[in-house]
């Protein structure tokens, strides 16, 4: 009686653990990390400004999802960054807030995202595009897009070459 | 960079990088005629707008100001400061054309009352600016002849700058006397007539400093129009012969900016350690 007692104890949490893994599995598969890699080239020219640049993440139906990276100065030139501008920028949709940040020297900058949006959701499984635009004031401008699957059962790596304004850019997703 | 005239600092800080000297931080300049191309038994008007903007003749700030534009703050002493000469085609400088300015570009009319050629320019003298790395380790720069220099400023420059900023046009036919050297600041004159360019023909120029040909220490580069709708900016650079001439073979057609920058290192005056000089010339190039 005591042993028989003792098993149901032990198996009642265990079952209780495998309906919890159960509900989380998918949540958990979701959350791949999206790593890019962007390369913002070194222009021997004069005068030189450091280049607007926007890294972010669309539907195929152009709908902005999430923005990575926004490096800025002034207000006045965001709309610069045309095509981030007109799906994200000029309606603050999503917000972008969070990784708004400086203008950077040229260099290789890694950005991570664990798939949240600003609204707290997960990305929903599906087809994406990762877009990189950088624009220089006295300079040139240069849009690279790149399609992905999300989530994935395999290590997806692509590696992107701009010709001016960008260098190398990789996006791995990382199952 | 645009003006907000409600912003007080930022137009400061606006008026400071516009007149800015150092190739480092300058802003773009240009005047754009209606037509550089006249005919007619009559005097024409052409009808000319200026404006200090990185995207090649789509204005983006006011330059130039004879007292009947818009109140244009910091800007008012700079613009009172250039000098808008007009070179008749007998040679003559005028100086008395009635600049406007509006919120994005200044505006004049020029009437050519005599057949030939018009050279038509804003001209700034040397303004004086001195640059320093502050005691943060920051640059910075102050106008004037006699700036108050803090403590622990590093790397103090004392500078001048002068800029021309010109355009021809030609009412009937193309004439030589407006395209005589000046002897003042950078000039890029014609040995290919400049109302006379079309695509696809090699054109010429000679460029002169203080009225002497420009041969070395000399930056030249060559913007087409339309940098806003095109993604290449295509800023060509033009390599400067021995006796100071720039051949270049436009291959389309439109307006074309052409600048030329130089400076002089050690010049004899006492109070200046670099004097930079700066040209805006606008060209239009005809299809084939």
């Amino acid at each position: 009686m005591k042993k028989e007692q003792t098993i149901y104890m032990v198996r009642l949490p265990l079952v209780i653990l495998l309906f919890i893994a159960l509900w989380l599995l998918p949540n958990i598969t979701h959350a791949q990390t999206i790593t890019v890699s962007v390369e913002i080239p070194d222009i021997k020219t004069s005068p030189y400004h450091k280049p607007y640049v926007a890294v972010w993440i669309e539907t195929p139906k152009r709908e902005g999802v999430h923005t990575l990276a926004f490096w800025r100065q002034q207000a006045d030139w965001f709309k610069d960054l045309r095509q981030w501008w007109r799906k994200i920028g000029r309606n603050q949709s999503p917000d972008y807030q969070a990784v708004a940040g400086a203008t950077r020297k040229p260099g290789v900058y890694s950005l991570q995202w664990d798939g949240k949006l600003t609204s707290g959701k997960m990305l929903p499984a599906g087809e994406y595009l990762l877009h990189v635009e950088s624009v220089r004031e006295q300079g040139s401008r240069e849009y690279l897009q790149q399609a992905f699957t999300y989530p994935s059962d395999n290590k997806q790596v692509f590696t992107i070459e701009g010709k001016q304004e960008i260098g190398t850019v990789t996006l791995s997703i990382q199952p | 960079m645009p003006v907000n005239y409600q912003q007080w600092p930022r137009v400061i800080l606006t008026a400071i990088s516009m007149l800015m000297v150092s190739s480092a931080t300058a802003h773009e300049r240009y005047i754009l005629p209606s037509h550089t191309l006249l005919s007619g038994d009559q005097p024409q008007t052409v009808t000319v707008n200026a404006s200090i903007s990185n995207a090649i003749f789509h204005p983006d700030q006011p330059l130039g100001d004879s007292g009947s534009g818009r109140d244009v703050g910091e800007f008012k002493e700079y613009f009172a400061n250039l000098d808008y000469a007009v070179i008749k085609p007998d040679g003559q400088m005028t100086t008395d054309t009635q600049w406007t300015a509006f919120s994005r570009m200044s505006v004049a009319d020029v009437t050519l009352t005599d057949p030939g050629t018009y050279r038509i320019g804003i001209v700034q003298p040397d303004i004086f600016m001195t640059t320093f790395i502050n005691s943060d380790g920051q640059p910075e720069r102050i106008w004037g002849p006699s700036p108050n220099i803090p403590d622990g400023a590093k790397n103090v420059v004392r500078r001048t700058t002068a800029a021309r900023v010109e355009t021809f046009v030609t009412l009937n036919n193309a004439t030589q006397a407006a395209l005589k050297p000046t002897g003042t600041g950078i000039e890029a004159l014609s040995i290919t007539h400049p109302n006379d360019l079309f695509a696809n023909e090699p054109a010429q120029f000679m460029l002169y400093f203080n009225g002497k040909p420009l041969t070395e220490n000399v930056d030249v580069k060559l913007i087409q129009a339309g940098t806003r709708h095109r993604n290449d900016r295509e800023e060509k650079q033009l390599i400067v012969a021995k006796d100071g001439a720039v051949n270049f073979t436009p291959t389309q057609a439109g307006f074309y900016l052409l600048i030329a920058e130089t400076h002089i290192d050690k010049p004899q005056q006492q109070d200046v350690d670099v004097k930079h000089y700066s040209l805006y010339l606008t060209l239009e190039v005809f299809p084939e």
